[in-house]
């Protein structure tokens, strides 16, 4: 076995450098997305069939990290295409005047809002909600209502708003539910908050799939993987009736870039069904466009919540901090 | 004149001095460089934003306060087990019992977590214990218990390791003495077993005060909520989503101010830091007991291997069924193969620099003569400590980026601040068995000409081997384990262990995900009792030698 892995190890050297003259496109994105058994590999392999060039994928720890490169790089960043931000930090990317306007009419976007945004194009989307295991808690809270004021012994996971983007996610549907009253809610949901992961993947993996809480703050669709590959219909989302509050990911140009054209057709790509059939299995969320029969049959089976909530990325921007500071207040008072 | 005699290679003083102050001195320039870059980037500092904000205050005492905390207990628990397993040294198991004391520190939290939730838990195996005998008990994990226990889980076990080395010093003669004198309970340990474990608890008490200091997943998965927030979340929350260099920079700056004071409060008592103390091989002499000792130690050892023990069998349950030879391994073994070989790439060079980088610089300390010079290697043992990785990351990261040219020096990179950050706990290793070469064999050795590289190979190397072994396994496996560091650098598509770990958690497969973990674990075993093979040979050949050379009298 070890002179295996070390035939594997030399395989992989020569692996860092493009041998040929194509054009290499660089794209910035995080890891679920170029993991093996996500969309990246099949999508670098349709793309690379039909534009003569080299995709490139540099993978960062989250759509955070990529914008803090991004910052961080300035105008001699190596990227010419980010892909993996999202509505929370959609706002900050547009104010580093990096990334270059589309020019795209993006008509077939199949999102539950108008989309109007000059600069980002997104590649998918999903509601935050409540997964939670049937086997534990046959009955959920159907409403924010209800769940906040469940009898204590009712324990959810939930993430922290400062370190995760579920956990913004939660704070911003909070405030979008109750506005001014939101900080007293928090202090009423307290009671039933086993413990603020600081990613999702820590909730998932280390407290939820562990059989610790019966509920975590997850996706929509998170009951789409369990029901496709995991082949059981034990984890379920479940559909409050205020509505849920919608993310949608996004990609974008860098201005900086020297491959504009090549670029411009990475984002037209990106809203065909060559690139987007690989989004609701491998990236779990619902595709940025109508896929048709295309779209598996387990996600005609999860939740369609009637109300969506949405704040505007300038708004989140403005009020993420004070937003921050007033859970933290209800939370530590 | 030595004309005479062959010109041993790098026998000049020089080759003990120069290199590694050159190294020092250029781990500590790295460290302010990367440190500094931030600063100016953060531009000029408004120290009243953090002290007149409540909520940092807070964040500053609950850091302090959960590190006194966990300190305090993983000493309370180290020293009892460290001072049974020195009174009994031949058990069956206590050689397995020593290998995973190693392993708690570099095992990754999120697997090492997982685990103790198994445990201890709301559905934990021995909450469900509990819940039988104690009806209506009021254990609770999230909270301050779950952070204590999870830093007693991590520090106890390498705290009563290094304890344990220093009760083994004890020399021979006062042993026996204290045995023919019937010392026994409060006067044994007044005069024999404190004096051993004296000059090493400063060092030991500032290192795990320090490691629980800058703890950060652990105390955000198991401290319940915001009220447990550390100076690292603070620092994190900073850097990564308010882009705040300001703020990330003078948190930082109080967390050195506090882990940096105590440090300097260690050193300046003047006593020995080293961890690792000069290893003698003393015999085990009967030392009279209380009535019943023979059982409570007994019984203390189990319950504490139990205590480490049944985290790790949780792992092992819960990854065992993936990494099992069916259709489904198959698919992870091709990845799990690659990655594991990535790793290694990065965590060998990184292990054997950090092992090269803390002799060369001990070498200098020995042979500085200049008080300045001699506080480099000291400085390079504690630095990379104390400086919030991210801090130092995205420091360097600013400074050194337009050179970052392609993915190969990209990973030489992330080998090279993996390999620094290994460097302290190598060093404390090293330390106490590199200074242990007496005086008169030194002289003697210079009379015989016997310098440089021959002085090394015939007389450090016997005595080094040990803790060599370890320290390179130490460097090692914390570099295998390592998620920060690559995840700040960014990697190319081909993932690391830890990043392989990390996409799986991400991407829903938890079954595989936990048959990484297990891996994970397997491969730093494997690694601990691979080097620790080599130096078990080279302890009992130099047992059996000096114990023909000069029989111990067999003590009535």
């Amino acid at each position: 076995m070890f002179s295996r892995a070390v035939t594997l190890l030399l395989a992989l050297l020569p692996a860092l450098a493009p041998a040929d003259d194509q054009p290499v496109l660089n794209v910035y994105t995080h890891p679920s997305f170029a993991a093996e058994w996500g969309p990246g590999p099949a999508v670098k392999a349709a793309f690379e069939e039909q534009c003569q060039c080299t995709l490139n994928f540099t993978v960062l720890d989250s759509g955070g990290d990529i914008l803090q490169r991004l910052r961080l790089e300035g105008t001699s960043t190596s990227a010419d295409v980010v892909l993996g931000l999202d509505t929370g930090t959609m706002e900050a990317a547009r104010q580093t005047r990096l990334l270059a306007p589309h020019n795209r009419s993006l008509e077939n976007l199949a999102l539950p809002i108008e989309w109007e945004d000059d600069i980002f194009v997104p590649y998918d989307w999903g509601y935050f909600a409540f997964v939670y295991d049937t086997e534990q808690l046959p009955e959920p809270p159907e409403s924010l209502d209800a769940l906040i004021n469940a009898p204590d012994d009712l324990k959810i996971i939930i993430q922290d708003p400062r370190t995760s983007t579920p956990g913004l996610g939660l704070l911003l549907w909070m405030h979008s539910v109750y506005g001014e009253q939101a900080p007293e809610k928090w202090e009423q949901l307290r009671g039933k908050i086993l413990t603020t992961t600081q990613s999702w993947s820590d909730g998932y993996f280390s407290l939820f799939m562990n059989g610790e809480a019966p509920m975590i703050l997850s996706y929509s669709t998170s009951p789409a993987y369990h029901m496709a590959v995991d082949k059981t219909d034990r984890y379920q989302a479940v559909e409050f009736e205020e509505g849920h509050y919608l993310q949608v990911e996004v990609a974008a140009m860098v201005k900086t870039t020297n491959k504009e054209a090549l670029a411009g057709e990475f984002l037209d790509f990106m809203l065909t069904p060559a690139f987007q059939r690989h989004i609701p299995l491998k990236n779990v969320m619902y595709p940025a466009i109508d896929l048709g029969d295309e779209l598996p049959e387990v996600f005609d089976r999860l939740i369609t919540p009637d109300n969506t909530l949405y704040m505007k990325p300038a708004d989140v921007a403005n009020q993420r901090r004070d937003l921050v500071d007033d859970w933290l207040n209800a939370m530590t008072r | 004149m030595n004309t005479s005699l062959p010109h041993a290679p790098f026998s000049h003083p020089g080759w003990q001095l120069w290199p590694g102050l050159l190294l020092g001195g250029a781990l500590v320039l790295l460290v302010a460089l990367g440190f500094g870059s931030l600063l100016l980037t953060a531009g000029e500092l408004d120290p009243a934003s953090v002290l007149n904000n409540r909520y940092l205050r807070g964040v500053v005492q609950f850091t302090v306060w959960q590190a006194l905390l966990s300190v305090i207990l993983s000493l309370t628990l180290a020293l009892p087990v460290a001072r049974a397993l020195a009174r009994h040294r031949q058990f069956p198991g206590r050689s397995l019992l020593l290998r995973l004391m190693e392993l708690s520190l570099v095992l990754p939290t999120i697997v090492a977590v997982s685990g103790i939730i198994s445990m201890y838990g709301r559905q934990g195996w021995l909450t469900g214990l509990l819940d039988q005998l104690v009806p209506g008990h009021s254990w609770n994990l999230y909270g301050l218990s779950g952070i204590l226990l999870a830093h007693v889980f991590f520090n106890a076990p390498l705290a009563a390791r290094i304890l344990l080395q220093a009760m083994e010093s004890v020399p021979q003669p006062r042993l026996r003495m204290a045995s023919q004198l019937g010392l026994r309970g409060w006067w044994l340990w007044k005069a024999v077993e404190w004096p051993a474990v004296k000059p090493v608890l400063p060092g030991l008490t500032a290192l795990v005060f320090t490691l629980c200091f800058t703890s950060f997943a652990i105390i955000m998965t198991l401290g319940g909520g915001p009220g447990t927030t550390t100076l690292e979340v603070a620092i994190y929350q900073a850097l990564r989503f308010e882009f705040d260099f300001n703020q990330a920079a003078l948190l930082a700056i109080i967390q050195l101010l506090i882990c940096g004071s105590l440090w300097w409060l260690v050193f300046r008592q003047g006593l020995d830091t080293s961890l690792l103390p000069r290893r003698r091989f003393s015999f085990p002499v009967p030392l009279p007991g209380w009535p019943g000792q023979l059982i409570a130690n007994s019984l203390l050892i189990a319950v504490f291997a139990v205590f480490l023990i049944l985290p790790l069998l949780a792992i092992c349950f819960r990854g065992l069924p993936a990494l099992l030879p069916t259709d489904g391994a198959q698919a992870l073994y091709q990845q799990l193969l690659p990655a594991t070989g990535r790793s290694l790439l990065i965590a060998l060079p990184a292990g054997v620099g950090a092992v090269l980088v803390a002799l060369l610089t001990l070498a200098a300390s020995n042979r500085a003569r200049n008080n300045a010079l001699a506080a480099i290697p000291t400085l390079t043992g504690y630095l990379p400590l104390i400086v919030p990785p991210l801090v130092l990351g995205t420091g360097l990261f600013i400074l050194i980026r337009p050179g970052l040219g392609n993915a190969a020096q990209g990973w030489t990179l992330v080998a090279l601040i993996n390999g620094l950050m290994a460097v302290p706990f190598v060093l404390q290793v090293l330390r106490g068995p590199m200074s242990a070469m007496d005086k008169n064999t030194l002289k003697q050795a210079d009379q015989l000409g016997i310098l440089g590289w021959y002085r090394w190979k015939w007389l450090y190397w016997p005595h080094m081997r040990r803790p060599v072994a370890l320290g390179l396994a130490y460097g090692i496996a914390l570099s295998l384990g390592d998620f920060g560091v690559i995840a700040l650098f960014g990697s190319p598509g081909q993932p690391t262990l830890p990043v392989l770990l990390y996409q799986q958690l991400g991407s829903y497969r938890v079954a595989e995900a936990a048959g990484t973990g297990l891996w994970l674990l397997l491969l730093l075993v494997s690694i601990f009792a691979s080097l620790s093979g080599v130096t078990r040979r080279s302890h009992q050949s130099l047992t059996q030698s000096s114990t023909t050379a000069m029989p111990d009298p067999e003590h009535a």
